[in-house]
Parts: C-alpha cells; sequence; structure tokens
C-alpha cells in the first residue's frame, strides 16, 4: 500500500510538472490557434536561467526564479514578435513547424550554455523527505503539487475576474468580434505566449530539482502533448486532468511494470502516456474536455 | 505549336506528362546531367546524393499522405524503421552466426518485402485516420513513433538494442552486388557509383508511380478528402477507402526508403527512428512544397545536403570551430541552428516551399520581359 | 475545362540542386590522404601517411602521418568525459612531435580528422566510413557498442584502434589497442575489496544496455559464485536521452536491497540512481566503474548521497597522483580544468605510439604493417601510470591481460575529485580466473 502511495504522490508530482507545461500549451492555442512545439526549448531555456541566476551569479534561490520566470517570458515573448507574428493568417502547420524550428534553435543555443555537466538548480528542497505515518514523500513533489495548484488557480482567477482576462477569453471566442470591441489582440498574442515562457520556466526548475539539468533534460517536456491532446487541445481544465493522468499512469509504470508486465521490456513509462491516449481518443476523438470541431461545408 | 506551349491539341497531350516539347528537353537534360553526375562527383558527394535519392522516396510517401490527402502523419519514422528491420532480417546473415535474425535473401524479395510489411503497418494503423483529424491526429501519429520506438528497442532479436544495433540489408540483385558492381557495359564503377545508380533508378520508377497516382482518380479523391471531407462523402468518395489507402501506399513508399536506406550506411541502431526523423521528413515535404512530387525531391535533397554544405562552413567563417571545445560555436550546434532557423525562415517567407519559389521563377520568365 | 497539370520542374530542380552540390564540393578535403606515396628510403606507406608536413605542423621537415578519432563529443551521456579524452590525446601527440615524431621522420596529427559519434554504433558506422580513406589508423574510437559496430570494418580495412573503452573482448582482436584491466576483471576485483572492507552479502548490477554494461554484469555474477555471494540480478538501464528517467532502475534496487551494487552507467545517470535510492534511506554501497564518474556531480543534489556511499574502481591513477606519466601529462595539458578524461586519454595514447615506432622500426608503415606491429608488441612504457607487466600484445590473453585496479574515493579536494584509497591490487577472483573467452553472462 505504502509503495501503491509513494508511486501515486511521484506520479502526481510529475502531472504537475506536465501541467504547467501543459497549460501553456493550450493558452497559447485558444488565444491564437498556434501548435506550440517550442515548450522543450522553453522549459530548457527557462531551467537554465534558474541555473544561471542561482548558481552562477549565486543570488537567493526564490529571487533567482523569479527573475528566470520573468526573463523566460520576455524570450517568448521576442520569439512570438519575431517569428509567430508574421506568420498571423498563413497555414497553421507551417506555423507548428515553424515552433518546432524555433524549437531546435532555442536547445541547441541552451545546450551550448549548458555545458556538458549536469547543473544544479540549488532549490531548497533537495532530496529531503517528508514522513506521513508510514509513506515517505520527497519534499520537492509536495512542492511541485502546491506550487502548480496554486499556479493554476491563480490563472483561473485571472480568466475570471480581471479585465486582461477577459479580453483574452474573448480573443479566444473571436479574434474578429473581440477586435470590434477594441480589445488589442496582439496584446493577447503576446500575454499568452509570455505566460507559456514563465511557466515553462516554472516547470524547468522544478524538473531540475533532484537530479540537476543536462543536456537531455529537454525531452519531458514532449510527454506534456498527450496530456494537452488527452484532455482537449482547447480546454484548460482539460489539460490539467490530462497531464495529471499522464504523469499517474507514468508514476505507476515505473513501479509496477517489471513486476507484472515485465514481458513489455524496460522504460515502457514512456510509451504508456500514448497508449491511454489512444485508448481515449477511441472513445472521445477531440479528448476528455475538448470541443468538437463543428465544420461548415 | 511553337510559340504557344499552353495549347494542346489532343486530349492525349492534355493529360500526358511531359506535353510539350520544352518539357521533354529539360526532362532529358536533367537526366543526362544525373547520369553523368557520378563520374564527376567525388565519392562521398555521389554517396550523399544517392542517400537524397532514396530519402525522396520517403519525402514522396509522406506527401501522399499529408500533402495529397491531408491526413498529418508524424509517425512516418516508425514505417521507415519497419521497412528497414524487415530488409535486414530477411537479408541478414542466418542466426548461427550473429546474435539476431537473418535468413540472407536476396534483394528482390527483400526490397518489396520492406515495402509491404511497411504498407501493412500502414493498414493497420489507417483506421486511427477516420476517428481522428487536423492536430489530434498528428500527436497521436507521434505516439506511434515512440510506440514504435519502444519495439525496436524491446526487440532484440531483431534489432540488437538499443546502443548496439546490427548489420543493414546489402544490395545485392541476383548476384549482383550495388555495392561492389566491378565493370557494366564497360564502365567500371566504384561503390559509389553503383548505389547512386540503384538509388537514382528506383526513384525514377517510384516517382513517376506516384505523380501517375496524383494525376489519377485517386489522385483526386484525395485531394477532396484533403479539402472538404465532408463535401466529399457527400459527392460518393468514400472516405474511409482513401485514407487507408493514402495510409499504406505512404508507408510502402516509406518502407522501400527505409530499406534501401541502410544499403549505404550498412549499420542501423534502433534510437534512430524517432521523433527528429518523423519532424525531418515534415521539414521535407514543407520545404519542398506540399501536394507536389517534384517538391518532396527537391525538401528531400535540400535537406540531405544542407549539413553537408554547413561543414564546409568553417572556411567561410572562422568564428565557427571545428574542434570539439574551441570557438564559440561548433559547426554540429551550427549545423542545428541553421537547419531550425532555415526551416522558420523559409516557412515565413515562401509557405509553398521550394515549389512555390519555382513557381514564382517560372512565372517571372513566362511573363518576361513584362513584370505582370 | 483545361486540366491544370503539375509537371515535372526540371529546370530549377538542376538548377538548385546543382547550386547544392557546388557548394557542398568547394571541398577542402582530399580524397584518401596519401594515396600511395612511397616513403624515402625503405618506408612503405598506404593510406594515412604523407610526405608533406601536417597542417599546423610542429616539425616542418617531417611527413605526417593522420589518425583518426571517433568520440562522443557533443550529445552522448559520456560527453562530459570524451572532450578531455580527445584534449588529451591532442596534447599527448603534440608532446611526441615536439620529441621528434615517430621515428624523427613523422609528426603525428589526430586533428584534423575528429567526428562525433553521439555513442551511437550507427552513426559511429557513418562517420568512419567518412574519415576512412584519409586515415592510417584510429587515435580513439569510443564505446564499447560503437565500436564493436565498427570493428569488422576495422578488420576489413586493417586499422587499427585504441578504443575508449574497457571491453574483456579487445583482449582478443588484434585491431584494437586496449590498456589497463577491463571491466569485467574489475568488478571481480571490486566484489573481493567490498567484501574485505565491507562485509557484504548480496550485490546487484546495474549497468547500460550492451557489453558496456554486461561485461561488467558478467563480472559481477562470476564473483558472486566464486565468493558465495548472493547474485541478484542485472539491471538494464539506460541513458537518459532513451529512457527519460532513471525511475525505473531506482525502483529495481530498492526492490532488492542489495549490499553492494555494481554500477555501470554514465555519471549523471550514476548520480540520479544513487541520490534517488538514498533518499528513501538505501544504505548499500556503490562501486562505479570510471566511466561513471565527473567531477561535475559533486555539484549535483546527489552529492551528499555519493560522497557517502560511493567508490570508483578504477584502471589507473587519477588525475592528481604522484607518477611520471602524470606528471608529463599536467605538464601538457597546462591550465585546465582537472577531470579524469584527461588521465585516461593520455595512457590510452602510449600503446599506438609503442606499435607506430615499431611499425617505423621495420620500415613499413601501410596499414598491415601496423597491425603486424601491432600483434607482436610485447611491452609498453606507460611511464609509470601502469605497472610493468601491462601493455603485452602478443601472446595468449589469458596471460597478457592485466588484471590489477586501483580503488578510489569521492574527494572534493582532488583535482577531478577522486582520490585513491587502495593502490593497484588484484583480488582473488580476477587472479585466478581462466580467461579464454570475453566474459559472457550465464543469463
Amino acid at each position: 500500500m505504502t509503495r501503491f502511495l509513494q508511486s501515486a504522490v511521484a506520479g502526481f508530482a510529475q502531472g504537475s510538472i506536465y501541467a504547467l507545461l501543459a497549460v501553456g500549451f493550450v493558452i497559447i492555442y485558444k488565444s491564437t490557434r498556434v501548435v506550440n512545439f517550442a515548450l522543450p526549448g522553453l522549459m530548457i531555456l527557462g531551467a537554465y536561467m534558474v541555473v544561471y541566476f542561482g548558481s552562477v551569479l549565486a543570488l537567493n534561490f526564490w529571487l533567482a526564479l523569479g527573475l528566470a520566470i520573468l526573463a523566460a517570458a520576455l524570450c517568448a515573448l521576442g520569439i512570438e514578435r519575431l517569428a509567430i507574428r508574421p506568420m498571423i493568417g498563413k497555414p497553421v502547420f507551417a506555423i507548428a513547424i515553424i515552433t518546432i524550428g524555433i524549437d531546435i534553435v532555442l536547445r541547441v543555443i541552451v545546450n551550448d550554455l549548458l555545458g556538458s555537466n549536469v547543473r544544479n538548480v540549488r532549490d531548497p528542497w533537495g532530496l529531503k523527505t517528508l514522513e506521513l505515518g508510514a509513506v515517505v514523500i520527497q519534499q520537492r513533489r509536495v512542492a511541485v503539487v502546491i506550487a502548480a495548484a496554486v499556479v493554476v488557480s491563480l490563472l483561473l482567477v485571472f480568466f475570471k475576474y480581471t479585465r486582461i482576462g477577459l479580453a483574452m477569453r474573448a480573443a479566444a471566442f473571436d479574434q474578429e468580434a473581440a477586435m470590434a470591441q477594441g480589445i488589442s489582440v496582439g496584446m493577447v498574442f503576446a500575454l499568452s505566449w509570455a505566460l507559456a515562457g514563465g511557466l515553462a520556466a516554472l516547470a524547468g526548475m522544478f524538473v531540475g530539482t533532484g537530479s540537476g539539468i543536462d543536456q537531455q533534460t529537454a525531452f519531458v517536456a514532449i510527454k506534456a502533448l498527450p496530456g494537452v491532446i488527452l484532455g482537449g487541445i482547447d480546454s484548460i481544465q482539460g489539460a490539467i486532468v490530462g497531464a495529471l493522468i499522464v504523469g499517474l499512469f507514468e508514476g505507476f509504470s515505473n513501479t509496477y511494470q517489471t513486476q507484472y508486465l515485465g514481458f513489455l521490456g524496460e522504460n515502457v513509462s514512456q510509451v504508456v502516456p500514448y497508449v491511454v491516449l489512444f485508448v481515449v481518443l477511441l472513445v472521445r476523438p477531440y479528448g476528455l474536455f475538448g470541443t468538437p470541431e463543428i465544420e461548415r461545408v | 505549336m511553337r510559340g504557344r506551349p499552353s495549347l494542346y491539341t489532343s486530349y492525349e497531350q492534355d493529360s500526358s506528362l511531359l506535353n510539350t516539347p520544352v518539357k521533354r528537353f529539360w526532362v532529358g537534360a536533367l537526366l543526362a546531367t544525373l547520369v553523368v553526375a557520378p563520374f564527376r562527383l567525388s565519392p562521398d558527394l555521389t554517396l550523399l546524393l544517392a542517400t537524397a535519392f532514396i530519402v525522396s522516396i520517403g519525402a514522396i510517401g509522406l506527401n501522399i499522405v499529408t500533402g495529397y490527402a491531408g491526413q498529418v502523419s508524424l509517425g512516418h519514422a516508425f514505417f521507415i524503421g519497419i521497412g528497414a528491420y524487415t530488409a535486414a532480417v530477411l537479408n541478414g546473415e542466418p542466426s548461427t552466426t550473429s546474435d539476431v535474425l537473418g535468413y540472407g535473401l536476396d534483394m528482390w524479395i527483400w526490397l518489396p518485402a520492406a515495402g509491404l510489411m511497411a504498407a501493412l503497418a500502414g493498414l493497420i494503423v489507417s483506421p486511427l485516420a477516420f476517428r481522428l483529424r487536423g492536430l489530434y491526429l498528428a500527436i497521436v501519429t507521434l505516439g506511434l513513433v515512440f510506440i514504435g520506438e519502444h519495439i525496436f528497442r524491446e526487440a532484440e532479436v531483431v534489432t540488437g538494442g538499443v546502443g548496439v544495433g546490427r548489420r543493414a540489408a546489402e544490395p545485392e540483385l541476383f548476384g549482383f552486388s550495388f555495392a561492389d558492381p566491378g565493370t557494366v557495359l564497360g564502365v567500371p564503377l566504384a561503390r559509389d557509383q553503383g548505389l547512386y545508380f540503384m538509388a537514382l533508378v528506383v526513384l525514377v520508377v517510384m516517382a513517376l508511380l506516384a505523380r501517375n497516382l496524383a494525376r489519377s482518380s485517386v489522385g483526386r479523391a484525395f485531394a477532396a478528402v484533403r479539402d472538404r471531407d465532408i463535401a466529399a462523402e457527400v459527392m460518393g468518395v468514400s472516405l474511409r477507402k482513401h485514407k487507408l489507402m493514402a495510409f499504406t501506399i505512404s508507408s510502402f513508399y516509406a518502407g522501400i526508403a527505409g530499406g534501401l536506406l541502410y544499403t549505404i550506411t550498412r549499420f542501423l541502431e534502433p534510437s534512430s527512428f524517432g521523433l527528429l526523423l518523423s519532424v525531418q521528413f515534415i521539414a521535407m515535404v514543407l520545404i519542398g512544397g506540399v501536394a507536389t512530387i517534384s517538391g518532396s525531391i527537391l525538401g528531400a535533397a535540400f535537406v540531405t545536403l544542407l549539413p553537408r554544405a554547413i561543414e564546409e562552413a568553417p572556411r567561410f567563417a572562422p568564428f565557427i570551430s571545428a574542434s570539439a571545445s574551441g570557438g564559440f560555436l561548433t559547426t554540429q550546434q551550427l549545423e542545428q541552428i541553421l537547419y531550425g532557423v532555415l526551416i522558420v525562415v523559409f516557412l515565413i517567407f515562401e509557405p509553398r516551399g521550394l515549389f512555390g519559389l519555382w513557381v514564382r521563377v517560372r512565372n517571372y520568365f513566362k511573363a518576361w520581359p513584362f513584370s505582370y | 475545362m483545361k486540366v491544370k497539370l503539375m509537371t515535372l520542374r526540371t529546370g530549377p530542380l538542376v538548377l538548385l540542386v546543382a547550386l547544392m552540390v557546388l557548394l557542398s564540393s568547394c571541398s577542402g578535403r582530399e580524397d584518401g590522404g596519401g594515396g600511395d606515396d612511397e616513403g624515402d628510403g625503405a618506408i612503405q606507406t598506404d593510406v594515412g601517411v604523407t610526405e608533406e608536413p601536417c597542417p599546423d605542423a610542429v616539425n616542418e621537415d617531417h611527413g605526417c602521418i593522420y589518425l583518426g578519432t571517433l568520440s562522443d563529443l557533443t550529445i552522448g551521456p559520456f560527453a562530459a568525459l570524451a572532450v578531455p579524452i580527445t584534449d588529451a590525446q591532442e596534447a599527448f601527440w603534440n608532446k611526441v612531435n615536439e620529441e621528434g615524431g615517430i621515428g624523427d621522420a613523422y609528426d603525428v596529427n589526430v586533428t584534423e580528422f575528429v567526428e562525433d559519434n553521439e555513442y551511437n554504433p550507427e552513426i559511429q558506422v557513418q562517420k568512419y566510413q567518412q574519415i576512412q580513406g584519409d586515415i592510417l589508423a584510429l587515435a580513439q574510437t569510443l564505446g564499447t557498442p560503437p565500436t564493436l559496430a565498427t570493428l569488422e570494418f576495422y578488420k576489413e580495412d586493417d586499422v587499427v584502434g585504441t578504443p575508449a573503452s574497457w571491453w574483456s573482448g579487445w583482449e582478443f582482436e588484434d585491431n584494437i589497442l586496449e590498456s589497463g584491466t577491463n571491466y569485467c576483471f574489475e568488478s571481480m576485483n571490486a566484489i573481493d575489496y567490498a567484501i574485505d572492507e565491507f562485509d557484504v552479502t548480496s550485490v546487484l548490477a546495474v549497468g547500460y544496455p550492451g557489453d558496456y554494461g554486461g561485461d561488467a554484469a558478467a563480472g559481477a555474477e562470476i564473483a558472486a559464485t566464486e565468493t558465495g555471494l548472493d547474485f541478484l540480478g542485472a539491471v538494464e538501464t539506460a541513458p537518459n536521452a532513451v529512457a527519460g528517467s532513471q525511475e525505473a532502475a531506482i525502483q529495481a534496487v530498492l526492490e532488492a536491497q542489495p549490499d553492494l551494487v555494481i554500477i555501470t552507467t554514465g555519471p549523471a545517470e550514476m548520480a540520479e540512481i544513487i541520490g534517488g535510492v538514498a533518499a528513501r534511506d538505501f544504505e548499500g554501497r556503490f562501486i562505479g566503474t570510471s566511466p561513471t564518474w565527473n567531477k561535475g556531480v559533486l555539484e549535483s543534489p546527489a552529492a551528499p548521497a555519493i560522497e557517502a556511499l560511493y567508490l570508483q574502481s578504477s584502471p589507473w591513477e587519477p588525475f592528481g597522483a604522484e607518477t611520471e606519466g602524470h606528471e608529463a601529462m599536467r605538464e601538457a595539458l597546462g591550465d585546465i580544468d582537472p577531470n579524469d578524461g584527461y588521465t585516461s586519454g593520455w595512457v590510452w595514447s602510449y600503446p599506438l605510439k609503442a606499435v607506430l615506432e615499431a611499425a617505423y622500426e621495420n620500415g613499413d608503415l601501410t596499414r598491415a604493417g601496423v597491425v603486424s606491429a601491432a600483434t607482436e608488441l610485447e611491452t609498453v612504457d606507460y611511464e609509470g601510470m601502469l605497472p610493468e607487466g601491462a601493455g603485452s600484445f602478443s601472446g595468449d590473453p589469458n596471460d597478457t591481460v592485466f588484471r590489477e585496479i586501483v580503488i578510489t574515493e569521492p574527494d572534493e579536494s582532488a583535482p577531478s575529485g577522486v582520490t585513491t584509497i587502495e593502490e593497484f591490487f588484484v583480488g582473488p577472483t580476477a587472479e585466478g580466473f581462466e580467461f579464454t573467452e570475453p566474459c559472457q553472462s550465464a543469463e
């Protein structure tokens, strides 16, 4: 039982990291209809910023984190201006590939800065653990769940109660009507990318807790994609739920798969999210919470 | 008629591939250049061109399913892998001498078999496209790549396992080895030249087949499915049948490409068939031009030759270092950055790819000296 | 209605492809450096040796011997070690050139043909075929699986190579000039040491796929059988680029609860595993082979756990040791951030130097001549970095294989992060082992 709970907590924590990334993805998709494959690059960029401010400049961790999130958000903004803005109106598929190109460029630059060693994000949780009865939970896992929950609630409040949030929701619903109402859609675009960049930086920092970051860490972000699709690409709640499901399944398969389903081979947890995705999409082709596309002929 | 290239005087002329003397001339010139090229270029360039030809076959396949039929597929790497491993297993040395499967069969068996196995996989996978569209289909096919990677990693008896790998197929047809041709028709051929001609012949055959497909009723049905699938169904174009056909044919091409590709490098390892390979193929299709055959070839040539062109960069830009730890950027990193940047820039300025670029150039010359 | 057809756009197709080909064909590279040169006097050469001096040569009047390097320079799991290995070899051969080169007639160049194999056998084969026509031998071929993949090509082409790998099978290959003992014996000695020091009763092997992890696991199993330890199995994991994380391996270790873990992965993965199990109160010991170590792991969150639980079995002493060879190395390298990659790269180069010199003495610097010089080599002067008796390549592997190791422990104050705690020794298992074939696991 304790193993199950520990596994569930680890999975939940991993899912929270994916949730941060997934929410960023969905925000961009909802407001700009752009599929953003640059998440791994943004995440590793953010993680590197934390390393830079925290290790190289040796600032206080929280200050470093805040600065890193800001810096990553600004970079994301810059990318949006330079590469995405000129592509408005062009085929969606081409824009998606452009984000892949951006991802490649980001990753190469950050890998160059990272060097070949593992870098430490200097988080305050390290490998310390917390004990709840018989269950031993690592503090960093608790931290990420709390952080994700707080951030997501803040975002939901932001969207619901502030003017800018309202503007973003309006632009997500219908760009032309929003423009007609005087909402600056360009500002909405920029803000959604900035938010995604900041979220990715936070996620990157958490990925770095426990084992540090190195040149391979960026690929962790790809696992957020099935979570997004699982929940439906235009639903923020769906993104969160989907990401958590993906994380949970990954945690369980890490712990139990070699025991019960050993014939499937090693490291099945990489593939499990996609299997889950297949199954869900068979039943609900637009994801759990996605809105079905209505096509007019 | 001279001076009136768009005036077709017979139905046959209208629908044939090389319908004007100009086109016939240029195709002839192209083929002549391609046949002469391996005798003029250095061996590794010839091999590079051979690789580009084989990769084009795969790109044509992807264009069929994504460009012509509109079914976004990020799973192309999976089918290429299936083709490569089918070829390797069917051609490999018998199991008594190595720890991976091998049956020692000839090329006339393993090459079509590679295509057919991949086509079978495509057939099995195609029902995904019945339910899913757009990004959902794309991510699910991406999942296919990861599952495929996992299978390749675990099936050690076929692949040798991750980090270890196995020998690939040797191109021997009825005892004649393309990799070691000796003297053909009185002309001595080296390894690279033999492989080049093999690749060229297969490419021409497959490209012609694809072009004919595109201008047949099946090709028109694909275009209908891509543009307005509900309307197509209403008109009587069976969506299921055509999506199935699109995936199957595309996978067949991928299998052939996979089988041939590794005759050049002679060794394959499971982690080659991942997301990166799929993205490369998508890039080829987009850079070359969606829904065009020659676009696929152009895109494939571009993406294949690009790393080599960048490798020459240190001679033009001294701050780029060729050594591992010196300089601001290594060629490897520059290559990757340039790859990403080129994709971005290209698509921003010419979303229709190289083919679109060509259309502009051609229209300019068509209307010359009038500018509009 | 006229059907607009898409026809083969031949003109620009030719133009564009021709343009790219032209661009790529402005190659500074010669096809087959050297060709069939006749050397001066009686020295025969074929591939990879020229009478012209090397680019940026130390001795302008010498000819040039080109050696290739196939290493993990960017994104593989050993890049942090491989880059120093390559740099150390560059420094080594530079020193050789400064002392007169080979036979006072040829300088050695190891910088012209350096390629990245990304620790991937397929890429290794590709890159090898790219440089194959221009080199006499390989100064470095990194990684057990990649080298195994190219081994048959080496044999076909009569190319001799220095492996950056310690697999037990190299002893049986004429083309491969290995130095130091191998992972198999390393594990046996490590287990003998652990029995003496820590009184362990069970052992688990955790390693990469293929013969890198497999060799150590086989050694562990052999030693366990010999000494009566409980062999709990071999856990196969993979670099993070493939496996995503080491969570599965961590779970496996926690499940098995061994007293001792023989670990054969890369440094980042080692840190993750040890950190992960220590966080869950695992107290067993880890002994890792030398590719598991990188000084940088002392900066990672797992550092306290590593300092408490990890020891390293190593084929030779680390960077800061006091031997003639180590000092020569430090002097040649100058001011760099110390790392045991440098140590390894330096040590590995001695046999190839001996072989080249022997081939020169024989008057035969062809590929075949180098191979035969390699098979006849009886002794190599390691300048104290390896004891007498190491470096024999002729004779029965059971007699010539070197079986001793060194044990080191993490030490922040040491230049490369580890310091010797047990000098060269051989344990009873390795001493008595009949070495007739590469170590195989019984599984």
